[in-house]
């Protein structure tokens, strides 16, 4: 019988434990949504503390999904499938899966998409994209986020607002001129800008290629963060 | 918010975690159902289909043992226990390339990723009802095979309908194909493809060229199709297919092994490239293939008879005898088809020969002959090749030629069957024979083809209308004949007036030559022309 191997395979555990750690926090998500009504009648401090906790919750799921995402692209498993989808529906669910955040935030939000527009993606992955966008506005927003989309020069694309004091300078970003590495020792932003970047790219219509930008201004007035694809 | 009552609606939920099914029968419950029923395996689920129609599906993609949610859903497709108004959602932890990538019919409506809250469930619930009722008619039209009328609603609709334009314009795509109408489809294509690369529109213009015998153009299309959408794999496919045409077998081969390595459980693509490697002589590739579409066949219903065969074959090759008339025996037991059977029992036969039992050889070709006698079924084309080449080894001479007499007859103008046939001629030292055997009934066919058209030319439809009936009789399979039957019955009923019986025996005469020779404009032409006779 062939001895079994000594060296497990690093990258395989690390990726079948992040799939549980994710379902262990889907669970923790659905129980901690559940229990919303309960947290309505206390302090203002705990109820900030709640959409604190849920805000990290959010944050810990998206990243887990980005980074099982990420293996599996990198291992050529990711069932890329770029479909005609409606981005209105898109941001619809978005919207909804950020339901309890929003609330519990006192965060209002705004949604400003053409009932009409079909446009060409892989809807999981823009999913993943905007979910983690808007779960970074609502934390850094004063009391509003948009989410809005449009058509510019045959681009589509997909905007996160808030009207918080915007990203600070050396995060803006452009990625069609200067598509950037992200640096990971910088905290807490490196994964989540590595995904979206590495998504807007996977999206290409012949020789164009999506990209992402991280500006201030915008409908608001505070950080924007847009994804465009073409 | 709900806009649509699902009250009336009968739901089946389907999981082995029973945590979960009550979870999902609770949100459905919320979305407004009434009628959700459970099951927690594929087994369970497949009867409940069998005892009603659901309206609402919603499947784990992950059942444990036996099926998973995809191979369910391919069979309840399969078998029609659900229809095209009934909603299909697969839950899933994430997006698996079983469907993403399979072909497209056997897709679900939707799809899932846990965690699922009750709001995303009703709005998923909602749009694709909306989606359907868009669609009623089209699907209706389609599964009744008016290909025009289903041409013409899309059409109908296409100029007012944004959000489903794209799905509109591949549903016409494919219709025009199916019509025969290739000028067309091959437009369409080509203005899908100005604005952006899409996937099944290049591959529609490869099928096109491939159709016409332009197999390098047909290449270069499948080429571009896999390296713009690398995950649609029907490209693959057909690239395969058209290499082999080309001669580049051990591309053809690398082609399939790269699909297969995106998506592994397709128990069809496996089986081919078992027969590619077998054509190649690579025996040890094979068996593995083979194998491996067996296993992953295990639970499906598009399982491959012809993998269990071509195993078979590679172990009669390498010298295995015991093993391959095992493996004959379970390809006898896993189908319940007439034809696997004749099939099955001819190569047992053929193992015998080859290991010098000649006793037990004719005595397999003496239970085929009984099985024939017997079966009222026609056997297909390969089995009848299969078995001649049978009966010759065991010097049953006139039944093998009784039988591809047949074939050729059936199938005069397929070229590569024809081949096939004096293939096997030649293998028993008759090519000469052989030959004008098959040229006789080559000229046989061509005559009783014409037989009725040319009477119903000088105006006696009465006697066009019998003698056409008398070569599909004798011809049962052999498309041309069949077409040409109800080409007949068409000027018949148009001087003669409707006739119920001889409208529905034309309809049944088209469907059975659009089932042997699909894509051709003359069905969809007919079958117009009867609805119009029936509306009289």
């Amino acid at each position: 019988m062939e001895p079994s191997s000594p060296q497990p395979d690093l990258a395989m555990i690390l990726a079948s434990s992040v799939h549980d750690m994710k379902n262990s926090l889907g669970l923790m998500g659905r129980l901690l949504a559940k229990h919303e009504a309960v947290w309505e009648g206390i302090s203002d401090e705990a109820q900030s503390e709640y959409s604190h906790l849920l805000y990290e919750v959010n944050r810990m799921n998206a990243n887990l999904i980005s980074l099982l995402t990420l293996y599996k692209l990198g291992k050529a498993l990711y069932p890329f499938d770029p479909q005609p989808w409606q981005p209105a529906e898109l941001c619809e669910e978005v919207a909804m899966q950020h339901r309890v955040l929003l609330s519990a935030s006192k965060v209002a939000l705004q949604i400003d998409v053409p009932e009409d527009l079909v446009w060409h993606y892989d809807t999981d992955l823009i999913a993943g994209v905007l979910g983690q966008a808007l779960t970074n506005a609502i934390n850094y927003t004063t009391d509003t986020v948009r989410l809005a989309a449009g058509v510019t020069d045959d681009e589509l694309w997909l905007a996160v607002e808030d009207n918080g004091r915007g990203y600070p300078p050396q995060m803006l970003l452009d990625s069609r001129h200067a598509p950037r590495r992200v640096d990971f020792s910088s905290g807490s932003t490196g994964l989540g800008l590595y995904f979206a970047e590495h998504v807007a790219q996977l999206h290409r219509n012949r020789e164009r290629v999506g990209s992402l930008r991280l500006e201030n201004g915008g409908t608001l007035g505070g950080g924007r963060f847009v994804i465009t694809l073409p | 918010m709900a806009t649509i009552n699902f009250a009336s609606h009968h739901c089946l939920v389907i999981d082995d975690f029973q945590g979960m099914r009550y979870l999902m029968r609770d949100m459905l419950r919320e979305c407004g159902a009434v009628h959700i029923e459970m099951a927690s395996n594929g087994k369970e689920a497949l009867q409940r289909l069998q005892e009603r129609r659901y309206d609402i599906v919603l499947c784990d993609y992950n059942l444990g043992q036996g099926k998973n949610g995809q191979q369910l859903l391919e069979e309840a497709k399969l078998r029609q226990l659900i229809g095209p108004a009934s909603t299909w959602i697969m839950i899933t932890a994430e997006k698996s390339s079983d469907w993403i990538m399979g072909a497209v019919e056997y897709q679900p409506d939707s799809y899932l990723l846990k965690p699922i809250t009750a709001d995303l469930l009703l709005s998923r619930l909602e749009k694709i009802a909306v989606r359907k009722q868009a669609f009623a008619e089209i699907a209706q039209a389609m599964s009744n095979k008016q290909y025009t009328r289903a041409i013409a609603l899309c059409d109908e609709r296409l100029a007012y309908d944004q959000v489903n334009a794209a799905e509109l314009q591949r549903l016409k795509g494919a219709l025009l194909l199916d019509a025969g109408e290739v000028e067309a489809a091959q437009k369409l294509y080509e203005a899908v493809l100005t604005k952006r690369e899409i996937a099944w529109a290049r591959t529609g213009l490869g099928r096109i060229c491939y159709q016409q015998g332009e197999y390098e153009a047909a290449r270069d299309h499948f080429q571009i199709s896999r390296e713009q959408a690398p995950g649609y794999l029907e490209a693959y496919d057909w690239l395969a297919r058209t290499l082999q045409k080309l001669g580049e077998a051990e591309q053809a081969e690398a082609t399939l092994s790269a699909a297969l390595k995106l998506s592994p459980n397709s128990p069809l693509r496996q089986k081919s490239l078992g027969e590619l490697a077998l054509q190649r002589g690579d025996l040890d590739a094979a068996d593995a293939a083979f194998r491996k579409s067996i296993a992953v066949g295990e639970h499906s219903i598009l399982k491959s008879a012809d993998a269990y065969l071509g195993l078979a074959r590679v172990c009669g090759k390498s010298g295995r005898s015991d093993e391959a008339l095992k493996v004959l025996k379970t390809a006898q037991h896993q189908f319940d088809d007439a034809n696997v059977t004749l099939r099955a029992k001819s190569a047992e036969g053929m193992i015998y020969t080859q290991e010098k039992q000649l006793s037990k050889a004719g005595a397999v070709a003496d239970e085929l002959k009984q099985l024939l006698l017997e079966g009222g079924a026609k056997p297909d084309s390969a089995a009848s090749l299969e078995m001649a080449e049978l009966m010759l080894a065991t010097g049953q001479r006139d039944q093998a030629v009784t039988l591809l007499k047949d074939v050729v007859r059936n199938n005069h103008e397929d070229n590569a069957l024809l081949g096939k046939v004096q293939a096997v001629f030649d293998g028993a030292n008759m090519k000469a024979e052989g030959s004008n055997l098959v040229e006789a009934c080559r000229r046989e066919a061509v005559e009783l083809m014409n037989s009725g058209v040319l009477l119903a030319r000088d105006g006696k439809l009465t006697e066009a209308l019998a003698a056409m009936r008398g070569a599909k009789e004798k011809l049962p399979v052999n498309a041309r004949v069949l077409f040409n039957f109800a080409f007949v019955a068409v000027m018949y009923l148009q001087q003669r007036g409707a006739d119920e019986a001889l409208i529905e025996e034309s309809r049944e005469a088209l469907r059975e030559a659009n089932r042997v020779s699909p894509g051709e404009k003359r069905f969809s032409q007919l079958m117009e022309a009867l609805n119009k006779l029936e509306q009289r």
